[in-house]
Formats: C-alpha cells, sequence, structure tokens
C-alpha cells in the first residue's frame, strides 16, 4: 500500500512539473548532447514532448528503479525472507506441497504487482489529464506493460535466487546487481563503442530499447521479459523441491 | 502393532560432517516416545528427516506407512508438529494465525482451539510481536494439538512453559495418549521424560545408543545403596571397588551409586557389621549421564 501511495504521488507531482517542461526548448540544448545525462535520462530527440517528458523523467530511471527495489524486495522476502526469519518451519509442517507454496508465493507477487502497475497507470493518465497533455492511452499503456512486464523479471529472479539458496541478502545482492548492471548496459550503449552488442543482453533494452512510449507495444519485447521471468520461475520449482530446507 | 514411526538406516551427512547415522526407529501407535540427547547430538536432524524438511542422505522413514519423502502432504494431515524455537508471524493476533492454519488444514473446530487457549492462558487477540516467548510457545503447542492429529512431533516443547503450564501440558499429552494417539518428543528434561514417556531413544554423537521403557531404563544398571554400619567404616575400603561412583561416608552410614553389579561392593561390606541397606530409585539424570560419560564408542 505504502509503496502504491508513494509510486502515485511520485507520479502525480511529476507531471505537475510537465508545463514548465513543454515550454523549455532550451533545456534540449543543454541536455541532448551530454553523453552522462543520456545515461540517466535515455537517448532522446525532445525533452519537451509528453514522451520525451514521460522517459526522461519517470520511464527511463524512475519509474523502473522503484518498481524493481519492490519487486526484488517481494521476490526475496517470499521464501528466503521466511527461511532467514524461521517462519517457514511451521508453514512447511502444514499439508501442503512445496509446489503449492511456491505457486501461491508467486501469484501474490504477480498480483501485488500487477495492482502497482495499474494503480501507476491510472496516476499518469490522471495527471496528464490534470496538466492536459496530449498522450496516446494506448502507449502509455504498453510503457506501463513493459514496467510490468521487467519488474517481474527481476522479482522472479530475486524469488529464484532466494528459494534456491534460502539467504535473502544474496539473492537482494545477485537480484539487484544484475538490475543495476542491465540498466547501465543499455543506458551507456548509445555513447560508448563496444557496448552495443552487449545491449541486447540487458533487460532494459527489452523494457525501453524499442521506446513504447512513442511505439507502443513491441511484441517480441513482452515475449522476452515475460518468457524470462517463466524460466526463472521454472527454474525455482526445481531447486525448492529438491532441496534441504534450511529451518 | 503397527508401527507409527518406522526408520531403517536413516541417516544425514553435510559433505564430511555426519550428522546423523544409522538410526532405526519402530514406534508403535499409542506410545509416547521420548527422544534423549545432548545438544549437536542429532535430535532436531532426525525430526527435521521425518517431517521432510531435509532429506537423507541414506535409508528410509515411514510415518503411517507412508515415505517420508513421497507422501509428505498426506503425512502431514494427520501431523501435528512444534519446532524448536518456533517463530510465528509477528503482525498476526493468535487468533488470526490460528485460523489461518485452520483454513490450511481445512479444520473446523474452533472451539477446541478456544478450549486449549483456555486450558493453557494465552491472550489470542494480542499481535504475536508484543507476546512473550512463553506465550509464543504456547501458541505453537495449540497448532500442534488443535487438529487432533494421530501423530504429534514436537521438539523441546515444555520449554518456556512455567512449571504450572508444564503440569497442563503433561495432562494434554495423557489425553492423547489415551485416546490411542502417538507423541514423538525431542527432550533433554529429564523428568519430563520420566513422567509422560513410555519409551526413550538415547541418541549421541548421530548414533543411537539405545531404546528402552523408561522404567527399564532407570532399573537397569544404575543402584543408589545407602549401607548402614554398626561402628564406623573407613571410606577407602570401597573406593577402589569397580563401578562404584559417589561415595560418601557420613559416620556409619555409606552412600554411593553403583553401576553394574553390586556383588563386590556387598562381600566388602559384609566383612564388616552391616545393620541396614536401603535401595533408592535412580533418577533418570543417573542412567542418562551414564550413556553420556565414558562411553566406549562401540555400541549397540
Amino acid at each position: 500500500m505504502w509503496w502504491t501511495i508513494g509510486i502515485v504521488s511520485i507520479n502525480l507531482i511529476t507531471l505537475l512539473f510537465y508545463p514548465s517542461f513543454a515550454d523549455a526548448q532550451e533545456l534540449n540544448d543543454l541536455f541532448l548532447d551530454n553523453n552522462m545525462m543520456k545515461a540517466f535520462i535515455g537517448d532522446i530527440p525532445d525533452l519537451t514532448s509528453p514522451e520525451g517528458f514521460l522517459d526522461s523523467q519517470l520511464f527511463f530511471l524512475l519509474i523502473p528503479l522503484l518498481f524493481i527495489a519492490f519487486s526484488i524486495t517481494q521476490g526475496t522476502g517470499a521464501i528466503a525472507g521466511e527461511e532467514e526469519k524461521g517462519t517457514l518451519d511451521v508453514l512447511v509442517s502444514l499439508p501442503i506441497s512445496r509446489q503449492w507454496l511456491l505457486l501461491h508465493k508467486l501469484i501474490s507477487m504477480f498480483v501485488t504487482l500487477l495492482i502497482l502497475s495499474l494503480m501507476t497507470l491510472a496516476s499518469l493518465v490522471t495527471g496528464a489529464i490534470i496538466v492536459s497533455m496530449e498522450i496516446s492511452f494506448y502507449n502509455l499503456s504498453a510503457a506501463i506493460l513493459n514496467v510490468f512486464g521487467l519488474s517481474l523479471l527481476f522479482g522472479t529472479l530475486g524469488f529464484t535466487i532466494g528459494s534456491s539458496t534460502g539467504k535473502r541478502g544474496t539473492s537482494i545482492g545477485i537480484s539487484g546487481g544484475i538490475a543495476v548492471l542491465s540498466y547501465f548496459i543499455n543506458a551507456l550503449a548509445p555513447a560508448v563503442e563496444g557496448l552495443e552488442h552487449a545491449r541486447h543482453l540487458s533487460a532494459f533494452y527489452y523494457y525501453i530499447g524499442n521506446d513504447p512510449i512513442l511505439n507502443g507495444i513491441n511484441i517480441t519485447d513482452i515475449c522476452v521479459l515475460f518468457s524470462l521471468s517463466l524460466a526463472f520461475c521454472i527454474s525455482a520449482f526445481i531447486s525448492f523441491n529438491r532441496r534441504d530446507l534450511g529451518t | 502393532m503397527d508401527n507409527v514411526i518406522e526408520t531403517k538406516n536413516l541417516s544425514k551427512s553435510y559433505g564430511d560432517i555426519l550428522a546423523i547415522s544409522n538410526i532405526d526407529l519402530e514406534i508403535p501407535k499409542g506410545q509416547v516416545f521420548g527422544y534423549l540427547g545432548p545438544n549437536g547430538a542429532g535430535k532436531t536432524t532426525t525430526i527435521k528427516l521425518l517431517m521432510d524438511f531435509i532429506r537423507p542422505t541414506k535409508g528410509t522413514a515411514k510415518i503411517f506407512g507412508l515415505d517420508s519423502r513421497e507422501n509428505s502432504v498426506d503425512i502431514k494431515k494427520k501431523v501435528g508438529y512444534l519446532p524448536g524455537d518456533i517463530v510465528l508471524y509477528d503482525q498476526m493476533t493468535g487468533n488470526e494465525l490460528l485460523k489461518y492454519f485452520c483454513n490450511m488444514r481445512k479444520q473446523s473446530d474452533w472451539q477446541f482451539v478456544i478450549k486449549l487457549a483456555e486450558r493453557l492462558d494465552v491472550n489470542l487477540e494480542m499481535k504475536i510481536k508484543k507476546l512473550s516467548r512463553g506465550n509464543r510457545q504456547k501458541l505453537g503447542l495449540i497448532q500442534a494439538f488443535m487438529h487432533k492429529p494421530e501423530l504429534i512431533i514436537m521438539d523441546e516443547p515444555s520449554s518456556g512453559l512455567d512449571p504450572l503450564l508444564q503440569q497442563e501440558f503433561y495432562t494434554m499429552v495423557d489425553e492423547v495418549k489415551s485416546d490411542g494417539r502417538t507423541i514423538f518428543i525431542s527432550s533433554h528434561i529429564l523428568p519430563e521424560v520420566e513422567r509422560i514417556c513410555d519409551q526413550v531413544g538415547i541418541i549421541r554423537e548421530g548414533k543411537l545408543i539405545t531404546v528402552e521403557q523408561v522404567n527399564n531404563l532407570k532399573n537397569r544398571s544404575i543402584q543408589e545403596l545407602e549401607i548402614h554400619f554398626g561402628s564406623n567404616v573407613s571410606k577407602e575400603k570401597f573406593t577402589k571397588i569397580p563401578g562404584l561412583k559417589s561415595i560418601h561416608m557420613d559416620n556409619t552410614i555409606l552412600f554411593c551409586t553403583v553401576i553394574g553389579s553390586p556383588d563386590l561392593l556387598i562381600k566388602t561390606a559384609a566383612c564388616f557389621e552391616v545393620t541396614k541397606i536401603i535401595s533408592h530409585q535412580p533418577s533418570l539424570e543417573d542412567v542418562f549421564l551414564s550413556y553420556y560419560g565414558e562411553q566406549p564408542t562401540n555400541v549397540e
């Protein structure tokens, strides 16, 4: 709940600044030739357009950062968190299979992320209406779908590492580290020679590389994000079923 | 008689470390079985293997004739479990937690749950994070007993309970037993094992040293004797007798503990005027310590 309130508030407040941005053409002159800035706001042709504003202020860094932090917290806490706290003992003594337990934890994470995504979409639509921003609802939805897919990917990664190791700290470290690396590979690729080829290894490329806020849904991107999440889930089922629980 | 718990060569190792080795247990229905051992002996490892929290390196475990791993879910429908150092969900109240477990177990006898809570004097309205360790233990006992399982497995169950509630717990155990159900309890509280168990298995360094009826264990091989003499006798006359421990001479009375046959002691005492011999029933602690003391490494 608090995450939802926080993200919704950030979105609304950010959008309130749009009218000032819309008229500030000098921002393009200031930032668009600056490769270091592009690592944090994206390689965007026009910062003052609605799409450019949303990408640079929210979609490139802030929203995925918040979503991934939330999903990794959820994912790593689901099994590893319980195991480290010691509550897993009594839970697995109930007449439920390990697969059932994992499935329900995953469903819970999925639904929570979905609600967060929908609330984020609602807050952006509301904010856009308030500041009279002309933006395609379809493209906005496509961008949110990608946010959902990206955060689900890292959430399931954290979940898999957590349920395989039983160690929350390790899970957060590895999945968070991969997320950061993935972000920078994608963000720096336009400016750094040699990183262009590595860009396709970054989850962020499939999240924002084809700019859904401008171009709508990219089926390939969606398939990559969701199929990787599915692969992580399957891996979690296999490893959790086999290992000793360190209760 | 059907065995509720049956293990054959049950072993668990972690790399080079052998946690338990070749544990063979047969626990019949309706028995209260005590599993005794010092810290690190392998009691909790055995319990975790029975509950399918960990998987054996070798051997098998069966509960109700079902394999503990393959049929784990079916087994757990009829098992109540209390871990050592129970940790519960801090943000829930006792009510919420027990209702959650009832739903998971598809159990609907909420009145029985309330009755248990009243017997153990625990406040179900308070958030668990505000409960003392003893009260959390009580909640743990309730969730283990509330669905009237065929088998209850408990690891150090009365830890954290005050003496009055320990008695209430013992009464609960007696009720389960008279209902024809089975209890497996690991403990290091010897008077507790003495009070409630029918049979005791002693585990040490991962090996099952012996399984005995509690009465046999108490009676076997250890005797506490009090020999009254007609006049002062030197304690040194008795100090070299093998198997004689805790020798203490109080004027004309010799107090001692004999392990094994008292024959040499009696023959030595008979050299003097003996006015009375009193034999005290040994405590299980003395029996227990005889297995922990100079224990030969090869034991049956």
